[in-house]
């Protein structure tokens, strides 16, 4: 058996090491990859911070039928608990009493408390617990520069910047200095953009998405366009600093495609959206 | 013999001499007994006594703890039995419920089918999604590769300080907000199966 191994091993060598030139496994190609872009490009890094999901998405019919099937199942497969025993029990006695075949025990029946009696404790004991809504007041305002709306959904932070003299939609970006990293560079220009007061964490030092665009010919002074790297953070707390940005929104998914006018600009950022 | 002796006693003449028809004479037979003579309890000292009670509750009393840890260590669930006091109420607690229509189990059965289709269909989509950040992301390392080898060396690097995570997940209400908690001491009852 082992030999058989062996053989095949050796024989498909040559084949195994060409198929291990996958896209996961980045070997340091021989081939120069001096393709140095002739053209120069301005390098910018550019932020996504999400707003997770504070509440459990709501179910759609399908899923409320299911649920309702499931939990069904289980009551026609499960046994009586004690409660329910208990509140048989208490039912015959009731009868029994009525019809006057049993005696009621002033000493017992005062302290004793019926199944129902607990029940009924229980779910009052429940009314007096209010719990905050699925829905809050900015979701019925739709205030969307506060992250206290959209609860099931998650919310993306896009900025108002002017661009060659207009106003644009965007992720928060900004171009990259000499000496830092593409990840420094995006903390950095969050720092900037949206001010200190916003924590968050980044997921990693690779960049999740790309965008490059030209600069109108009269803008050209010495780069063709700019090479946008998206990365991905998570919003800890905190607020964006409404000092430093006057123009900013939280919106969710559909809000978002809808409101960003760029088609390639949202194609690429759809691509990362969950 | 003697039975001769004491008869000759009768006889006119003494003939006190011995006669044996077999060869053993003077044999003489103790009365039968059914058991032997008790032996004499030899008095043992009292401090070795109480050594022996102390050495016997010593060992009992170990054993018992032994028992006892075993009691305090919970069960793993697989050697868990049904109690068997439930086992013995079985017919007074299942349940007797009409039996199931056709029509019903026939839509149980669509039911089923079409969840099945649909989880199925979730599950597809999110292997999609998968696939869509995985190229993104490769895009954007390939294309910074092309700007520059250096930023994308740097890029690749494994960011520490993201391990060990934590979270919490959605929940059903969002927490209520400036919310007083009522006084006193608060007890985790939770279980725990270890």
């Amino acid at each position: 058996m082992y030999r058989k191994v062996t053989k095949i091993f050796t024989i498909g060598r040559k084949t195994l090491l060409s198929s291990n030139v996958k896209e996961i496994v980045r070997p340091m190609s021989t081939r120069a990859v001096i393709e140095e872009s002739k053209e120069k490009w301005d390098l910018y890094a550019s932020v996504l911070v999400e707003r997770l999901p504070i509440v459990s998405k709501s179910l759609n019919p399908l899923e409320r039928e299911f649920q309702d099937h499931l939990w069904r199942v289980e009551f026609e497969n499960s046994f009586k608990s004690n409660h329910e025993l208990k509140h048989e029990r208490d039912l015959l006695q009731s009868e029994l009493i009525k019809k006057g075949k049993m005696e009621v025990d002033l000493d017992d029946s005062v302290s004793k408390q019926t199944a129902q009696d607990l029940k009924d404790a229980y779910l009052e004991e429940l009314k007096n617990f209010q719990p905050a809504l699925r829905s809050t007041a900015d979701d019925a305002a739709n205030r969307t520069a506060s992250t206290d709306r959209c609860l099931e959904d998650t919310l993306y932070l896009i900025i108002e910047e002017s661009l060659n003299k207009q106003a644009t939609q965007l992720l928060p970006q900004g171009p990259r200095h000499d000496g830092e990293t593409m990840r420094q560079a995006a903390e950095r220009i969050l720092l900037e953009k949206c001010g200190s007061k916003l924590e968050v964490s980044f997921y990693g030092n690779a960049p999740c998405g790309f965008y490059k665009y030209k600069y109108p010919i009269e803008m050209r002074q010495g780069s063709v366009g700019a090479k946008v790297f998206f990365y991905r953070a998570a919003l800890n707390g905190g607020k964006v600093d409404t000092s430093v940005v006057k123009k900013f929104e939280w919106l969710s998914k559909p809000e978002l495609e809808q409101k960003i006018k760029n088609a390639d600009y949202t194609e690429s950022i759809k691509k990362f959206l969950l | 013999m003697s039975l001769l002796a004491t008869f000759s006693k009768l006889a006119l003449q003494s003939s006190l001499r011995q006669v044996s028809c077999t060869a053993i004479s003077r044999l003489q037979v103790s009365p039968i007994l059914y058991a032997e003579p008790l032996k004499k309890k030899k008095k043992l000292d009292p401090q070795i006594i109480k050594q022996r009670e102390d050495r016997r509750k010593k060992k009992l009393e170990k054993q018992i703890r032994r028992l006892e840890k075993n009691a305090r260590q919970l069960k793993p669930i697989e050697e868990l039995e049904v109690p068997l006091t439930l086992l013995d109420e079985r017919d007074k607690r299942i349940r007797k419920l009409e039996p199931l229509s056709e029509e019903e189990i026939e839509r149980r059965a669509r039911l089923t089918k079409k969840w099945a289709t649909y989880k199925h269909q979730e599950k597809v989509s999110d292997f999609q999604a998968i696939d869509r950040l995985l190229q993104s992301q490769n895009k954007a390392l390939n294309e910074l590769r092309k700007e520059s080898e250096e930023l994308y060396q740097e890029a690749i690097q494994i960011d520490m300080t993201l391990l060990p995570a934590k979270t919490c997940g959605p929940v059903a209400t969002p927490p209520i907000k400036n919310y007083v908690s009522p006084d006193g001491d608060y007890h985790k009852e939770t279980k725990k199966w270890d």
